[in-house]
């Protein structure tokens, strides 16, 4: 899995982002969570990724371990690689990491009422982004900090950059949140599910300006939620994430169209008004498994309609879901959708043995 | 409504408070069986001069009238004369003399509890579930379980008997003292911040009184402290501040320390006016002559004046002290407003 065009120049065909193998695992006292279990994606220049999946399936960890915030017990395991802009980030010191978080990578919280200190500024917090990563300080910060505040569509910002958050609605912190994100011109905005505590309409709002920022920055953005509709308006791409495993990615029309894996349709027949004339809204029976072993076998086993005997033995791998459809793949023994079952269980085999030979 | 507008209303209401308490104050004296005429006179003293004692302080004038006089001497801050501790002594030189001793005492107990107490809090919750952890939150517990007069006795026979004890003497260490008695301190400010062989003195004498009358506060300012941090550090905010880069350094003092000193703000001005009340034990146990003991003493011989008028300075101060801790407030907290309601 060492990447051997580490040396290459950094063209535009190499990812912004490319994550292999990441392991995230917590090691509490009773058992070890492994949170995050072997997820690879990439996430190319201007492109919106979205990451899906129920609560607890690992998108925050995910979002955390790429910003190096991983609180312990919960470390970054080894074998793990996340390469930013082609440089290995989990190799770095924590303070090298500082100077990528908030200035490379930067990310939008949930809770934007919460995200805020309660005791400063709005300006004032904006400008702390600018001291430290631009070394801006005095007028020409709030200057630019008003500028900020003007690009994320708050009215009269020289005003409002000495007011206080709790001076602030929901949907104006949240935009002074992506604000004080955009501060140091990231590359990637990691946005953990930026619109969950908003209105519909405020919503709609936030998304808009996430997306006209993209365009203005030429931003990519990796988008974390558990609303399908949400993904459905802002991503290029879609990761579904089941138990710390990515189970599917595709292109989001792809995906929305034509959805391989058994959870994926389950979240997509899961959606009120999908279905219109059944009586009653279709869902996915069961909660997400805590994964606190290695998977060797199937982990959405117990909860699948299509499970057969093999999946309790056969841990899937990620394989295209037709032979050729390379940009959209599904961790599912029913796949690729061209071969026999047996073969295709056989396939899943082979990759998880080899892929154990190079790991270890 | 500016800080000044607010500053001036916050005075403004004040003024039911003071006249509450000093009617309340008034009721309790009148109303108690205190007896300033017999205190002066003693037990045996014939009827006829009783009598004429009795009519002199003014103590058979009807009520309300020694009601109306009180209030109006109150509030043109003119405090009278002690009856009975010191007969004929204004109650304002006795406040000159014995007022520096207690403000020397509750001076070092509030220094000994905010600069330890909170920063050992403060450690604590920022290494939450460390053997120090565990350690300064057990010493605190324990610290502030121990009661006052117990505290003051032990630590008096221990220092007293520090020879034999642990061969160490501290009536002897640095400087000469006794355990008990009232602080040397010199006539005034000045001399005493300037010169070491004032300074040092007054301050070794001061101490033991001052860490049992701080001990109390510095458990409770530990075990807030504390509580205010983990709080602060598990809060979203501290996270976005992680994840925009702050170095750990402003992250405790910027963005932690700040918020966690909201919740203590009220601990700290409230145990303000503990050691008034506190003061009065320890001030006995040590013998130091400050108001505590004064005001004491006022209480069992019946000196009227003295008890109300010590007793009014008291209320004074409390709603002093409360002024400003909103204050503080505003000032630490800008979702503290100064319009009304919440």
């Amino acid at each position: 899995m060492a990447r051997t065009d580490a040396t290459a120049t950094r063209g535009e065909s190499e990812p912004l982002l490319s994550i292999e193998n990441l392991q995230t695992a917590f090691f509490t006292d009773k058992e070890v969570i492994r949170a995050v279990d072997g997820v690879s994606f990439d996430i190319e220049r201007g492109e919106t990724v979205g990451v899906v999946g129920e609560s607890g399936s690992g998108k925050s960890v995910t979002a955390r371990s790429i910003m190096g915030l991983v609180d312990s017990p919960g470390r970054v395991l080894e074998g793990s690689s996340i390469r930013f802009d082609g440089e290995e980030l989990t190799d770095k010191s924590e303070k090298e990491y500082r100077s990528i978080r908030g200035g490379d990578i930067a990310m939008v919280f949930q809770d934007p009422l919460t995200s805020l200190n309660p005791v400063y500024t709005v300006g004032n917090q904006i400008k702390e982004s600018l001291r430290l990563h631009q070394d801006m300080r005095g007028a020409e910060a709030t200057e630019e900090a008003i500028d900020l505040l003007e690009a994320v569509g708050i009215p009269d910002a020289a005003r409002r950059v000495n007011e206080y958050p709790h001076e602030f609605s929901g949907g104006m912190r949240q935009r002074a949140v992506i604000a004080m994100a955009l501060a140091c011109d990231p590359e990637l905005l990691i946005c953990d599910e930026p619109t969950t505590a908003l209105d519909v309409t405020i919503q709609a709002q936030i998304l808009e300006l996430l997306d006209d920022i993209q365009e203005e920055r030429d931003l990519a953005i990796m988008f974390i939620t558990h609303d399908m509709g949400v993904i459905a308006e802002i991503s290029d791409r879609v990761n579904v994430m089941y138990a710390g495993e990515i189970v599917e990615t595709a292109p989001v029309e792809e995906l929305f169209a034509n959805p391989r894996h058994p959870y994926t349709e389950g979240l997509l027949n899961s959606i009120p008004g999908n279905q219109p004339g059944a009586d009653r809204l279709e869902t996915i029976e069961g909660d997400v498994p805590t994964p606190n072993e290695p998977a060797t076998y199937c982990r959405f086993e117990p909860r699948c309609p299509k499970a057969f005997e093999e999946c309790t033995r056969v841990h899937p791998e990620p394989v295209a879901v037709t032979d050729g459809a390379d940009d959209h793949t599904a961790a599912c023994l029913l796949y690729p959708e061209d071969v026999s079952e047996a073969e295709a269980v056989e396939l899943h085999e082979r990759r998880g043995d080899g892929e154990e030979v190079t790991d270890r | 409504m500016s800080r000044w507008q607010y500053f001036g209303k916050r005075l403004l209401l004040s003024v039911p408070v003071l006249v509450f308490g000093a009617s309340i104050t008034f009721l309790v004296i009148r109303a108690g069986p205190l007896d300033p005429v017999s205190a002066i006179i003693g037990p045996q003293g014939d009827p006829q001069a009783y009598n004429r004692i009795r009519e002199q302080l003014g103590l058979n004038e009807p009520l309300w009238r020694q009601y109306i006089d009180y209030m109006v001497d109150l509030f043109t801050f003119q405090l009278g004369e002690s009856w009975v501790v010191q007969p004929e002594r204004d109650v304002y030189s006795l406040l000159a003399s014995y007022a520096p001793r207690t403000i020397w005492l509750g001076f070092w107990s509030v220094l000994i509890a905010v600069f330890i107490g909170i920063p050992l809090g403060f450690y604590a919750g920022l290494n939450p579930n460390t053997f120090s952890d565990y350690l300064a939150s057990f010493g605190g517990i324990v610290w502030r379980a121990m009661p006052n007069f117990w505290l003051a006795v032990i630590l008096m026979s221990v220092l007293s008997q520090s020879q034999s004890l642990f061969g160490f003497s501290w009536q002897n260490w640095l400087y000469e003292t006794n355990v008990t008695g009232p602080p040397p301190l010199p006539g005034d400010l000045v001399t005493l911040l300037t010169s070491p062989d004032h300074f040092f003195p007054a301050l070794k004498k001061i101490a033991p009184a001052a860490i049992v009358l701080g001990s109390a506060s510095m458990g409770n300012e530990m075990r807030i402290g504390r509580t205010a941090v983990l709080e602060t550090v598990n809060s979203n905010f501290i996270e976005t501040a992680k994840a925009k880069g702050v170095p750990p350094r402003s992250l405790v003092w910027k963005h932690i320390f700040r918020n966690a000193l909201i919740p203590l703000v009220p601990i700290i001005t409230g145990e303000a006016f503990l050691l008034i009340g506190g003061s009065v034990l320890v001030e006995t146990v040590f013998n130091i002559s400050g108001i505590g003991y004064l005001f004491f003493q006022g209480i069992q011989n019946g000196d009227m004046p003295l008890v109300g008028s010590l007793m009014f300075v008291f209320i004074l101060l409390v709603v002093v002290i409360n002024i400003v801790q909103d204050l503080l407030y505003t000032i630490i907290d800008p979702r503290v407003g100064y319009d009304g309601g919440a």
